[in-house]
């Protein structure tokens, strides 16, 4: 522990002395009388002080949670001696806000007490944090001298972002080989009807179709869709983001990004992810509930990171991004970067979707005429960026904060049905 | 206060010191600088001086007064700082405004104690005397406290 004096010890010596000083200097005695109580605490104070013993450990009362869920954060205390005034503060991350219980707070404790205290904390934002250190200052009786101590302690807390509510989701334009829930445009064994042929040597019996034959006196079968899986990729751009207080864009892709995955892996889907951005990572395709978790703690690290460095879409490895797949683009269209790699992917044919996650709610037009002029020039740029996709045959929907992702993604499917995609 | 009406002398020269004295202790609470607070205190107990040294050479009767008062105002002044950093819990609260009142008591008596050894004028007056049954009563009580507390 380091012990420290305080403000209080320091007065009170000053104190004492002018008094005493004052006393001889003026030949006063009642100077020293004045003074004699602060003499006599300082005195009493020092002989007797000695640090406390107090044993802290702190438990959660879960490690994983959703986004605004709250959590509990118990502190044990067992002081085996006592403590005049226990001062505690928990270094609480800053995206845990309190939200019942003190911190910091200062309590006392007897010799042998222990004792339970908690602190109720919303998770304001998605993320893996870590609840680190407990400091602790106890003071002696008087105040007059502080013990100083770090508990370390690692507590892991993982806050998933919240699932936005997707009722439909984008349909890949191409399957894959491996079985999944899609009807692919390819025949082969399924249960969606298709068409009919006549009967070939090998044929199936059970694909005969009776009434057909029955109408055309001979045998013709059925033949049916294949059910596949689609690639799905989830392209994360985290070059830039616009923020504004505690929400940004960084924060709705992320949501959107998670919620997309779940979904698409629900639906026997293989799931990849590209983190774009100053930081490069990625996750091949893959299926099931691991990959799912996988690709939300790889998202979970996710952050804004400045970087010039300029990277195109040949850095990524080729498994990452298979042939075929259909890339879901979450960006906010504001690095070049991010936007030239996206034009590259579409004329590698792949079968891309931009969701643009608006920056414009988190902007804020320059005051002033030229201001605002450079504010609508800066819009009609972003304009002209989503002609310039929508003319390589990839839609772009706006999201704004606050709408419903699954309104954004309709805009998508209208896309589609009225755009032929040139592949 | 009691600077004011203990002067016999210079008694506007003493409110304006006091005054001053008080302005800087509460700039120093307001701003959380335990300097300032020490040399409001310090000025406090410096006019009281003054006002000593006005009325010759007998102890004003004040004086056990002047020096609860001053700790008194010390330990709340110091506390105060402390609240301002890190809240106390209710009944730390209740503790160490207790502990306070106890300190001033305290002071009472030492400085009746130092007045009485030093052989000099302490005033007098029931008001005197009641501090002084109270103080004797208390210190007892304390002793009786102590004695039992040792014996468990």
């Amino acid at each position: 522990m380091t012990r420290r004096s305080t403000p209080k010890l320091g007065a009170y010596v000053a104190l004492t002395a002018l008094g005493l000083l004052g006393a001889l200097v003026f030949a006063r005695p009642e100077l020293a009388v004045l003074a004699a109580p602060f003499g006599l605490i300082l005195a009493v104070a020092m002989a007797i002080a000695r640090p406390p013993d107090v044993r802290v450990s702190l438990e959660l009362d879960r490690d994983r949670v959703l986004e605004d869920e709250e959590v509990t954060l118990g502190i044990e205390l067992y002081a085996r001696d006592a403590a005049s005034r226990l001062e505690l503060l928990v270094d609480v991350p800053p995206w845990l806000e309190v939200v019942a219980g003190r911190n910091p707070i200062a309590i006392r404790l007897e010799t042998g007490e222990e004792r339970r205290l908690e602190l109720r904390l919303r998770c304001a934002r998605w993320g893996g944090f870590t609840i680190r250190d407990v400091h602790l200052r106890a003071r002696d009786a008087a105040g007059l001298t502080t013990w100083e101590r770090a508990v370390e302690q690692r507590l892991p807390l993982r806050v998933y972002p919240r699932p936005e509510a997707l009722r439909e989701l984008v349909r890949p334009l191409e399957t894959q080989v491996f079985a999944g829930n899609r009807v692919a445009r390819q025949k082969g064994e399924g249960l969606e009807f298709a068409d009919l042929r006549p009967f070939v040597t090998g044929d199936r019996i059970r694909r005969i179709n009776w009434r057909a034959s029955a109408r055309r006196g001979e045998l013709w079968v059925s033949e049916l869709y294949a059910e596949r899986n689609a690639d799905v990729i989830v392209f994360l751009d985290s070059f830039a983001e616009a923020r504004k207080g505690r929400s940004g864009t960084l924060d709705q892709a992320i949501r959107a990004a998670a919620s997309l995955t779940e979904r698409y892996l629900a639906l026997k889907d293989r799931v990849g992810l590209v983190n774009f951005g100053g930081v490069l990572n990625w996750l091949q395709p893959g299926t099931g509930q691991v990959q799912l978790y996988r690709i939300v703690e790889a998202l979970l690290n996710t952050e804004v990171t400045l970087s010039y460095a300029w990277k195109e879409i040949d850095v990524l490895p080729r498994r990452t991004l298979p042939p075929k797949a259909l890339i879901i683009a979450l960006t906010p269209l504001l690095d070049d970067r991010a936007v030239g790699a996206l034009l590259d992917l579409r004329a590698r044919g792949f079968d891309l979707v931009i969701v643009e996650v608006s920056p414009l709610p988190f902007a804020v037009a320059p005051r002033g005429e030229s201001g605002e002029l450079a504010f609508q020039l800066w819009q009609l740029r972003r304009e002209a960026r989503r002609l310039e996709y929508e003319r390589a045959g990839a839609p772009v929907v706006e999201w704004r904060d606050g709408e419903p992702l699954t309104a954004v993604l309709e805009g998508v499917s209208a896309f589609r049905r009225h755009a032929r995609a040139v592949v | 206060m009691f600077s004011l009406a203990e002067a016999a002398r210079l008694s506007g020269v003493i409110g304006a010191f006091a005054a001053a004295a008080i302005v800087v202790l509460a700039a120093g609470l307001v701003a959380g600088l335990p300097a300032a607070v020490t040399a409001g205190l310090a000025g406090l107990g410096a006019c009281w001086a003054v006002s000593a040294w006005t009325r010759g050479p007998d102890s004003p009767g004040s004086t056990i007064f002047v020096t609860a008062a001053i700790l008194a105002a010390a330990e709340l002044a110091f506390a105060s700082l402390e609240q301002a950093t890190v809240a106390d819990e209710g009944e730390l609260v209740a503790r160490r405004l207790a502990g306070i009142v106890l300190r001033a008591v305290g002071a009472l008596v030492l400085a009746s104690l130092l007045l009485a050894a030093l052989g000099l004028n302490a005033g007098g007056g029931l008001v005197l005397e009641a501090v002084g049954v109270a103080a004797a009563v208390g210190l007892l009580l304390l002793l009786f406290t102590l004695a039992r507390d040792a014996a468990r």
